[in-house]
């Protein structure tokens, strides 16, 4: 690229860089001509004081004093923006929500294991390929929801907006941290209790979980493997209702429990599952009776999609728990500052 | 930077440029009483201590006149097109009545500052 000779040149290579940001528009031409003018006046100004024409070099601290093309013609264009600030807090929590609520647990959850299966069980591919498709997803999401209010921003759907506000149809205060219920807390120990003591009835009263079907059918062998750990978190449930009623100044203990209950209660899903069919099998006497196997299968396929759902929920249900600690953690250490520090 | 007493440079020279930029618009229409185009303009601010970038003037000179405040006119001067402004007849009177509420502006802030 060769050197401008004289300062002339200097200035039109200047405002045409300028212009080339600018949109194409007689008003913006006029500003350039007035821009031109402007640098031009400055450096007969500057030679008026020196007594002799300026360099190229000489003139263009004048334009290094003026500013880069694009800032300058960010200042002369019209101001746009793809989302103004009146819509921009609602199309970023609109973001989070559909990337980070939706899209990555429905990827993880129904995807990757969709993936599991139709790669022969592979882990490893089936890992690689989900990975792969979140990518693409959360790029096509983000633009699709970007679009969207990009197009709402231009059809003045924010002074909708602003109209439709009613100070008295706001939310209640939520309060940081607070308590649980006393009465939610009985209520849940109550039911734990009657819990408890019908899986411990179970055994020895099939009836009370298969109903007349006790009659012919009776528990694979796969829940004895499993009967303990059940009463185990049955257990677990009541003794954290039980430590919530008494202490419910530990704010943290019901989320943190909640959380933790979960957990186990997944990790236990995950190895029944596992075990896969039968889930219950027919008597001996009810062996042969082709109307007792369809009943089973039915029952047997039944218990299996409600453990599916249960594992599908409980991963869901986790996901969101273990955000809302995170963000109760930091409200209460936000709480734990000076009151001047908590408005940040 | 939340501890120290004084406000760091950027702070003030933000908090300075706010500051210029509520005069600003006074400024400009009471300089236009004169016709002058955008260099000389400039220059007559920036020697009564009021420095503005071209990139500010222009566009601010183009919205003034969309408001009614301004009338311009392109002329060839010195072998350039140059385009000379003055105030119109609505832009004197808004002059008038921003320096009465400047001067309002000004005396509250006195009275202010005598209380503290």
């Amino acid at each position: 690229m060769s050197k401008p000779k004289n300062p002339t040149e200097l200035v039109d290579r200047y405002l045409q860089a300028v212009r080339f940001w600018l949109p194409k528009t007689q008003q913006q031409e006029e500003l350039l001509t007035e821009l031109g003018d402007d640098l031009r006046s400055q450096i007969e100004a500057e030679e008026e004081e020196l007594g002799r024409p300026m360099t190229a070099e000489e003139a263009s601290a004048i334009l290094k004093r003026c500013g880069a093309p694009m800032v300058v013609a960010s200042r002369l264009g019209p101001k746009q923006y793809l989302i103004g600030p009146a819509l921009f807090p609602i199309y970023w929590f609109v973001l989070k929500m559909v990337l980070f609520w939706i899209l990555v647990p429905v990827f993880i959850f129904i995807v990757g294991p969709a993936n599991w299966a139709n790669n022969g069980k592979d882990w490893g591919m089936a890992a690689l390929q989900t990975f792969g498709d979140l990518w693409s997803g959360l790029f096509i999401a983000a633009g699709i929801v970007t679009l969207v209010f990009a197009i709402l921003e231009r059809t003045s759907a924010q002074a909708a907006i602003a109209c439709k506000f009613d100070p008295l149809t706001l939310p209640s205060v939520q309060r940081i941290g607070r308590k649980p219920s006393a009465l939610k807390t009985v209520c849940q120990l109550i039911f734990g209790v009657f819990g408890l003591v019908w899986l411990l009835l179970i055994p020895n009263y099939p009836v009370l979980i298969l109903g007349p079907a006790a009659a012919f059918l009776h528990a694979a062998p796969v829940w004895h493997k499993f009967y303990i750990p059940i009463l185990l978190l049955s257990a677990l449930s009541l003794a954290r209702s039980g430590f919530t009623l008494a202490k419910p100044q530990w704010e943290w203990f019901p989320p943190v429990a909640e959380l933790v209950q979960a957990v186990f209660t997944l990790i236990l899903l995950n190895f029944i599952l596992e075990g896969w069919f039968p889930f219950v099998v027919l008597t001996e006497a009810a062996k042969n009776s082709v109307q007792y196997i369809k009943v089973a299968a039915i029952v047997n396929v039944s218990i299996l999609l409600s453990l599916a759902g249960a594992w599908l929920g409980l991963s869901i249900a986790i996901v969101i728990q273990l955000w809302q600690l995170m963000t109760n953690l930091r409200k209460w250490r936000r709480a734990g500052q000076p009151a001047s520090l908590q408005a940040q | 930077m939340a501890n120290s007493t004084i406000a760091s440079p950027e702070i003030l020279e933000n908090l300075k440029l706010e500051l210029r930029r509520g005069c600003l618009i006074v400024a400009v229409l009471a300089q236009l009483r004169i016709e002058q185009y955008g260099y000389t303009l400039r220059k007559a601010l920036a020697d009564d201590g009021l420095v503005i970038d071209e990139g500010t003037l222009y566009p601010l000179l183009r919205r003034l006149e969309t408001q009614g405040l301004l009338v311009s006119q392109w002329r060839e001067e010195d072998k350039r097109n140059k385009r000379f402004y003055r105030l119109s007849p609505s832009g004197e009177q808004t002059l008038n009545q921003l320096l009465s509420e400047w001067q309002r502006i000004n005396a509250s802030l006195n009275k202010i500052l005598q209380e503290a």
